[in-house]
């Protein structure tokens, strides 16, 4: 490339050595990260919670309460990168500072109107009850909510809600909870046990030993024991790879733990499609569009959704017009093909002024990522997995512990059930800083009574082990590589358990996910190293979303109706007389059964579900 | 076009340069090209990213010598800048490497425990009833919240690459001007103390920090409302505010710099006078004239009228 | 071509050099420069931590002068140039400020409101922008002296502020050193910071750098350094002792301004250049 001036290489003179103008960067990693003891196994925890999103660290600053106790959190990443992050629209929860008609009982049914009569309604009944509070305590932990004029922060209507009841920061709410928390977690001194990947909880003999983890960082295996868990870790949307909103780190590896323990994986076929993702990566463009006014078209430039819900148009909920989009593109009426086939979003009618003063990220990411100037030109978009509805089962709900004392489950990983077969917009942001509130109290009353319990021996013998399997995989020189199997999985689950679903695809897939946890067995993961391994970890996180999808697919086999977000083309129904049950996977060493369990129903009668 | 990226690499205490090449695609963001690179052509290749839409700061690097948010710029951007089809990857500046382009944050959180980084409510506010606040004072600090902690300001911090010991990191003094500019919190002073015990006065202004924010937040203008916030609550008392307000002075006194005081009004007598060497430098080149009076401004009784009454309002 | 002039503190004082030299130089180019009546320090980015309301103000009332002069503003000084630009981007687009600092100026009997009408912009700038006025003035080609062009942050960062040019890839200096006939000489610290405002809090590391930045332009081959920021210069000129005892370094490089630099390819001589009241290196200025 021809260049006016001569360029410097920017390779400074050197550089093998180590570059000047940054101060002291390279050095050797021995480890000191993490304690010594911990290192060694010699500490016992009282509460350890895997996830450092939302619910995580609510849970924390909850149980740390109790300055007696040994807390810690524990993250594959670093604090403030979770998807919490994520969430823009705001956090539902009843207190009238906006809108003084606002009921928790409307909001309670909102929320299972919303979630296609799914939701236990006992939960739910609870959850209203005290989403409201926590807004309040939020603001007095320093969440910078966006105010009204008398002062209180202020509420707006979210998608599916009857009421004006979602307290918000702009259009970044969750990135607004994870440093109003980091920062509280910073003033209270809470442990970070940072970049260990967690690859086991071990119990024997119905008693919780600890976990074994492999800090990243120094790449040693770890095992910690413990009293309690609190698996608080995300979603698991990555299942579909590129058709999700969800970034890279939902791969649902506490649910592929929990599952292992004997924990069900509830209503996992339940995922909600977003329905404007981004064609090209899936990149979440603001539900805020729809509200904004932007119309959905399809190749021939027709507003597709009159045939769908002729009343609301765009604006119908997300599993609605998320079909719509799907069947636009199945139909022949879409752009483009495979995994990146599209419809149009156009938001041209739309004063320029507006778009940049509301819409501002969603024009800066159609420019950046599809070249698409949204005032002049419609941008490509299509649905992507958004949120898990499904989780590990919540045996009860006031304490979010599951059926295997000691474990309790929060935040999108957990199926409490809240949301049903279907997540209404700012009900997550609540759902997590409600129950991980709930987790850290429990675990903490839980910790504080019992005495450990587990087998020390046995924890460091999994932990060797672990060790001698990560030698044996990343020694391999051949093999399918992960990203082939996970690139496969990701196909097989978007077209065969995706949008739509139906007997036969479903049937295909499961025997497909069966040969990909096949090829898993002797996979190639291309990196020995033992700093760092991201290799390694990308090859944990795929067997996980295996073990994930593989449930997704039972539960969409089982499920013989239509609700919410799972859409069986055999099944178009909803059928409440036989389906009023959350499906629940089990996983008992490498098989995998189903089971039903009734949904509980308290005011709340099924009803058709119009918009 | 293919586009070549040599990155520095750091695995196992061995430092090399690996050149990679790729094919520039649409939306091809520096994020995606490292994904690219992993899956399809080096699994060892070591990096950390999230959301991959710029909210969750995982994944920024340095390219060319300036820290990028690698999910936010286009590779296509890069070359274009730089007239170049060869780009060089490294971690980011002032971190510690651990491999590759990850780097170490920890010693950043226990810096930023330094400025006591949560809000301290007033005492009319409790858990129950949350705050009350205004939609003018909401406006105040809102933009501060919105830093990722991506670390693309402490990469470029020219004050941080000579000795990051006593000072701040840029985005701290972000956190700390937040909590400062916050209605809600009732330590600002403390919030301040600790800012200036952790160097603010120290800060080079080069703008780095605010050339570089991928969010905007314009750090470089946080570290001047804490300078300023130190003249409100009047707690200036330092080196640092003692020169600041000596120029502030100059102005109101004759409009100009009165270069041969401000030692003087800087420092002190006494540590100005270890300044003697280079003042006798200074005087044999005629660039200092003891005796030369700063003109007065004929303007200057409404130079003094515009500083009064915009200090009034500036409360 | 003619000019508000704003030539700043450093100018009338220590920079004194960098002052008749731009009156010589301009003059060559043709360029007409007006000085501004009784302007002020624009604060230097100093006096804006002490209030930046009153700042806002003073430098309102420099650029409103020029407003009505009906001229567009030229700076010699980068700080002036971000501080003027900074308070003229802030003026434009909040129009309640704007509204209250106009408020401020007509209480205090300053004649005429602010209305952004006047440009500013910096010496190199316009060099860069028209280089036709060299047309047939370059009496002495600058043929093989190797100069390293050291921009100064305030030129530079941010670029949204200055909106001149690519502040992480800028070339305006490097095209008017060859321009000049000169070659210009690519160094690591080019586009780094001299640490001017920050000497009395930060006094070791600034000296550092002081002494990093001419030891790396005369690694990388430099003879000369041009810099258009005039307090770059001093810093880089009048602190070169305690730059060279703390990098260890033997290596003195003299440190020209911008317009010293241009006038000695328009056929100026050094003493016409002020180059005497140089501290370090002066006779090391190979023209």
């Amino acid at each position: 490339m021809s260049t006016e001036i001569s360029r410097r290489t920017f390779i400074k003179g050197g550089a093998a050595a180590g570059v000047a103008i940054a101060a002291g960067t390279y050095f050797k990693w021995e480890g000191n990260n993490i304690p010594k003891n911990v290192r060694d196994g010699n500490v016992t925890y009282d509460v350890l919670i895997i996830g450092s999103g939302g619910a995580g660290m609510k849970a924390a600053l909850e149980a740390a309460k109790n300055d007696k106790l040994k807390v810690a959190v524990m993250t594959k990443m670093i604090p403030t990168r979770s998807a919490s992050t994520m969430a823009q629209g705001g956090m539902n929860g009843v207190t009238g500072v906006t809108d003084p008609d606002d009921t928790t009982e409307s909001h309670a049914f909102d929320t299972v109107k919303g979630g296609d009569y799914l939701c236990d309604q006992d939960a739910v009944e609870y959850f209203t009850e005290t989403a409201g509070k926590i807004i309040y305590e939020m603001d007095y932990m320093g969440y910078p909510y966006n105010r009204q004029k008398d002062g209180s922060f202020h509420q707006r209507k979210m998608g599916g809600s009857s009421h004006a009841r979602a307290a918000y920061y702009e259009d970044r709410s969750g990135h607004a909870m994870v440093h109003a928390l980091f920062e509280q977690c910073l003033a209270k001194n809470v442990e970070f046990i940072s970049e260990c990947q967690m690859l086991e909880i071990i119990r024997k003999d119905e008693k919780l030993s600890g976990v074994v983890a492999v800090d990243m960082r120094s790449g040693n295996f770890i095992s910690i024991p413990t009293k309690s868990i609190i698996i608080a870790t995300g979603g698991y949307g990555r299942a579909y790879w590129i058709r999700t909103t969800n970034p890279y780190s939902s791969t649902g590896d506490g649910i592929a733990m929990g599952m292992q323990l004997g924990i069900p994986f509830k209503d996992p076929e339940m995922v909600q499609f977003h329905p404007t993702g981004l064609a090209s990566n899936g990149v979440l463009l603001s539900e805020s569009s729809r509200s904004e006014g932007a119309y959905l078209l399809d190749k021939d430039g027709n507003r597709f959704m009159a045939r769908y819900a002729p009343k609301a148009m765009e604006l119908a909920t997300r599993d609605i017009v998320a079909r719509s989009i799907e069947t636009e593109i199945n139909e022949g009426r879409g752009i483009g093909e495979g995994l990146h086939a599209a419809v149009y979003m156009d938001f041209r009618h739309i004063p320029k002024e507006r778009i940049m003063e509301r819409l501002g990220q969603v024009y800066d990411l159609s420019l950046r990522f599809e070249g698409v100037d949204i005032s002049k030109q419609p941008v490509p978009i299509r649905c992507s997995c958004h949120y898990s509805m499904g989780g590990l089962e919540v045996d009860d709900y006031k304490t979010t512990a599951t059926r295997v004392p000691g474990v309790y489950a929060a935040g999108e990983c957990s199926c409490v059930s809240i949301h049903g077969a279907n997540r209404l917009g700012a009900n997550s942001l609540s759902e997590v800083l409600v129950f991980g509130t709930v987790a850290g109290k429990s675990a903490a009353e839980y910790a504080a009574k019992v005495k450990y319990e587990g087998n020390l021996e046995v924890l460091k013998a999994a932990r060797d082990q672990w060790l001698a399997k990560f030698d044996e995989v990343t020694a391999r020189t051949a093999g399918t590589p992960v990203v082939e199997i996970r690139d496969k999985m990701a196909e097989t689950m978007w077209y065969k358990a995706g949008v739509y679903r139906d007997e036969q695809h479903l049937n295909e897939a499961s025997k497909e996910i069966d040969a990909l946890m096949e090829l898993y067995k002797n996979c190639y993961v291309g990196d020995a190293s033992h700093t760092y391994n991201t290799a390694f970890m990308n090859y944990i996180e795929i067997g996980n979303l295996l073990q994930i999808s593989k449930a997704i697919v039972l539960g969409a086999t089982a499920r013989k109706e239509s609700r919410g977000g799972h859409s069986r083309k055999d099944f178009p129904l909803r059928d409440d007389k036989n389906f009023m049950k959350h499906t629940l996977v089990f996983k008992e060493g490498n098989t995998y059964k189903t089971e039903y369990k009734d949904v509980v129903v308290t005011k709340y009668q099924p009803k058709e579900r119009k918009y | 076009m293919i586009v070549t990226l040599q990155i520095h690499r750091y695995v196992d205490e061995k430092k090399w340069i690996q050149e990679y090449k790729i094919e520039i695609t649409k939306g091809l963001t520096i994020l995606s090209a490292l994904h690219e690179i992993k899956a399809k052509q080096d699994p060892s290749l070591s990096f950390t990213s999230s959301c991959r839409s710029s909210i969750c700061g995982a994944c920024a690097v340095r390219v060319n010598d300036h820290s990028e948010l690698a999910c936010e710029v286009l590779l296509d951007t890069l070359v274009k800048r730089y007239k170049t089809d060869v780009l060089v990857v490294e971690p980011l500046g002032n971190f510690r490497v651990i491999r590759d382009l990850i780097v170490d944050w920890d010693p950043k959180y226990e810096k930023m425990k330094k400025i006591e980084p949560s809000l301290h409510p007033k005492a009319e506010f409790t858990v129950q009833t949350g705050c009350k606040q205004s939609i003018e004072d909401f406006d105040k600090y809102k933009k501060y919240a919105g830093c990722i902690l991506c670390g693309s300001c402490v990469s470029e911090c020219n004050k941080s690459a000579l000795n990051e010991k006593d000072f701040l990191d840029p985005f701290i003094f972000v956190k700390a001007a937040k909590l400062v500019e916050d209605s809600r919190d009732k330590d600002h002073k403390q919030h301040l103390k600790d800012v200036i015990e952790a160097g603010l006065w120290k800060c080079f202004n080069c703008q780095e920090c605010t050339a570089s924010c991928p969010k905007d937040l314009d750090p470089a203008g946080a570290i001047e409302k804490l300078k300023e916030a130190t003249f409100k609550l009047e707690m200036a008392s330092s080196v640092g505010s003692n020169h600041a307000k000596a120029i502030y002075d100059d102005i109101y006194n004759t409009g100009l710099l009165d270069e041969s005081k401000l030692s003087v009004q800087s420092e002190g007598f006494i540590s100005a006078a270890f300044r003697v060497p280079i003042a006798y430098r200074l005087m044999k080149t005629g660039k200092l004239d003891l005796f030369e009076k700063a003109p007065v401004n004929k303007d200057i009784s409404k130079i003094r009228s515009i500083i009064d009454i915009a200090a009034k309002e500036d409360k | 071509m003619k000019y508000a002039f704003f030539p700043g503190c450093v100018l009338k004082g220590a920079a004194a050099e960098a002052h008749t030299s731009m009156m010589k130089v301009s003059e060559a180019l043709g360029i007409e420069l007006v000085e501004i009546p009784d302007w002020t320090c624009c604060g230097a980015s100093h006096a804006q931590g002490v209030s930046e309301l009153s700042m806002l103000a003073i430098n309102a009332r420099n650029i409103s002068i020029a407003e009505h002069m009906g001229l567009p503003i030229m700076t010699v000084c980068n700080t002036c140039t971000l501080q003027l630009k900074q308070a003229k981007a802030k003026l434009d687009e909040d129009e309640n400020l704007r509204a209250q600092v106009n408020e401020i100026l007509e209480k205090s009997g300053h004649p005429y409101p602010y209305q952004g009408t006047a440009e500013v912009t910096h010496f190199l700038w316009v060099l860069d922008a028209h280089p036709e006025v060299f047309a047939g003035k370059i009496k002495n080609k600058l043929t093989n002296v190797k100069v390293a062009g050291f921009y100064g942050c305030h030129l530079i960062r941010p670029q949204k502020v200055l909106n001149y040019e690519d502040g992480r890839n800028p070339e305006s200096l490097e095209k008017l050193i060859k321009l000049l006939g000169a070659t210009p000489v690519d160094f690591d610290y080019r586009l780094k910071c001299c640490g001017f405002h920050a000497f009395f809090t930060a006094e070791h590391d600034v000296l550092t750098v002081t002494g990093k930045i001419a030891d790396n332009a005369a690694q990388a081959g430099a003879q000369m350094i041009v810099t258009p920021c005039p307090l770059c210069q001093m810093q880089l000129d009048m602190y070169s002792p305690e730059g060279r005892e703390a990098t260890k370094s033997s290596v003195e490089v003299p440190i020209l301004h911008l317009q010293q630099l241009v006038g000695f390819a328009l056929g100026f001589s050094k003493e016409e250049m002020g180059i005497g009241r140089h501290v370090t290196a002066a006779d090391k200025v190979t023209i």
